[in-house]
């Protein structure tokens, strides 16, 4: 089994949602993440804060991140475990974030060579 | 929650009214759009972190606290700029008094009817007032409200904006004066309930025919009103008017989105339950000698709920009580066009035409396609097939929505068949 890493990406601007709706988007979710388990899919997922921090080269440059500059993103992660790309692939298309319209990208976190 | 972790149907839209009522209680209403906001956020909180760990234990509890501290902070911002030290110990009084950010079940009832009768108040336009109340009391965001009440967006912000404003500018107090006004104001609320639920009931959507969630959430509101609101006679009528009118909602509509007409329904599907629980409020609201236009409808819909199929259906019962709605209502072509639809059931098509044919459409473009309607279905069944096509060729041409259209070509279709 192999670890892949799930990115959000999203453009975190909930104002046009309805209570109802995001509810909806949570349950989703919620039921899509119950599938996984059930399947030994998945294995960990968390929300990231929108502001940080971006900190770059030799000279230690702050800034405030790429955040403000793309109008999209990473806004969470997921750890989904699968036996290939492709199989990780379906899983995330799988992502009721899609619904919305967001984007999800997944890479196999590489593992050591023994 | 339960062990699903599932939330319950409906919970974040009810929740949004409760939690605003509360603010509004504890805050003050000058600080409306603060606590909109706050509450907006508090969801957008929770849609962050519950998507990915489900819901928290005690989900009401987690978005009250939230709220609260999203509100405080808001307000402590803005406060910065005018009047710091008397905002500061009026939020610290507020909170060394009320440690327990979540209300009983009973204090959030009484904010919420304090509010809803705020959102009603005769201040404001009527659609405003529906307008307002969806939007503050059951969560309604604004792409939504614009589809249910087929409104462009722009539109509806105007009159969010300028209801709010009006709401401001009454410096409205919610409070125990204002649970009082409630009792005194329920007749207002009622209208406003009445016509949220007509608004869902009357099918001016594009293909939906019924827009159940505005029926629903005016249920809620209306049984909201019912406890603190004496005297409970009107709105125990009106309560019962929805319980019939929701319980035929699953026959209506035909598993492809088609209408059918109440001769053609399926009464097992009617749920005998809400059935029921209209009788009961019908029952409740003829002990107190309620005879006002919302029992006379109770009443009409109470004898189509009691019979066990269409000929059954008490005619000259309901022909009665139309005419007493059409002497409290007498301008109503609605009414007066329901009156001669029951008089043709009760005394056959042929003593009706004539006085349907002086009848002229009013200027509710809803109600020259009932006109027309009912007119064709008249001729149709007294045999004269011409005269009821080309009625059925004129509602045709005054359909209001697809589903309508679909309805009549059927009907077309029989005659020449």
């Amino acid at each position: 089994m192999k670890e892949f890493l799930m990115l959000i990406r999203e453009d975190a601007n909930y104002d046009e949602l309805s209570a109802e709706e995001m509810q909806a988007c949570i349950e989703k979710h919620y039921r899509w993440v119950e599938e996984l388990r059930e399947k030994g899919q998945f294995k960990e997922a968390q929300p990231l804060e929108a502001g940080g921090a971006h900190i770059r080269g030799k000279q230690r440059i702050v800034s405030d991140g790429p955040f403000l500059e793309g109008k999209e993103c990473v806004s969470g992660y997921y750890i989904l475990l699968a036996e290939s790309l492709e199989e990780a692939i379906e899983i995330a298309k799988g992502n009721p974030d899609l619904d919305w319209d967001r984007a999800v990208e997944v890479r196999e976190i590489m593992p050591m060579e023994d | 929650m339960d062990t699903s972790g599932q939330l319950a149907a409906h919970f974040f839209r009810e929740h949004s009214g409760r939690m605003v009522a509360s603010l509004a209680r504890v805050y003050g209403m000058e600080h409306l759009d603060t606590i909109l906001d706050a509450v907006q956020d508090t969801f957008e909180t929770a849609l962050t972190h519950w998507r990915y760990h489900g819901p928290p234990e005690h989900p009401r509890a987690w978005l009250s606290r939230v709220a609260r501290n999203k509100l405080i902070n808001a307000l402590k911002r803005t406060s910065r700029y005018s009047h710091v030290d008397e905002m500061e110990i009026q939020l610290q009084g507020v909170s060394a008094t009320d440690p327990d950010p979540v209300l009983t079940d009973e204090e959030s009832t009484d904010g919420q009817i304090q509010l809803l009768v705020a959102c009603c108040h005769p201040a404001l336009g009527e659609r405003d007032r529906i307008l307002i109340t969806l939007h503050i009391l059951c969560g309604f965001g604004i792409p939504e409200l614009a589809n249910a009440l087929q409104m462009k967006t722009e539109a509806v912000k105007k009159a969010l904006q300028r209801s709010k404003a009006r709401l401001r500018q009454k410096a409205l107090k919610l409070g125990r004066q204002a649970l009082t006004d409630a009792a005194r104001q329920s007749t207002t609320v009622c209208m406003i309930l009445y016509l949220l639920f007509n608004e869902g009931y009357k099918a001016t959507r594009d293909t939906k025919g019924i827009d159940s969630d505005l029926c629903y959430e005016a249920l809620r509101l209306a049984r909201l009103l019912r406890s603190v609101a004496p005297p409970q006679a009107e709105v125990d009528a009106l309560l019962a008017l929805m319980f019939f009118g929701v319980a035929r909602f699953p026959a209506r509509l035909a598993a492809y989105d088609d209408w059918i007409p109440l001769e053609a329904q399926n009464r097992s599907l009617w749920d005998r339950k809400l059935i029921a629980e209209g009788f009961h409020y019908l029952d409740q609201a003829r002990q107190s000698g309620c005879a006002g236009k919302y029992y006379l409808e109770a009443l009409i819909a109470s004898h189509h709920c009691a019979a066990p199929h269409f000929e059954a259906t008490d005619w000259k019962a309901i022909h009665q009580l139309y005419q007493l709605l059409e002497s409290l209502e007498p301008a109503s072509t609605l009414i007066r066009l329901n009156r001669i639809i029951a008089k043709s059931y009760a005394l056959g098509p042929l003593p009706v035409i004539a006085e349907l044919e002086t009848i002229a459409a009013d200027e509710n473009p809803g109600t020259a396609f009932l006109l027309a309607a009912t007119k064709g279905h008249v001729y149709e069944r007294a045999g004269n097939t011409a005269r009821a096509l080309t009625a059925y060729e004129d509602a045709l041409s005054l359909a209001q929505n697809p589903l309508d259209s679909q309805l009549i070509r059927k009907r077309m279709q029989t005659l020449k068949d």
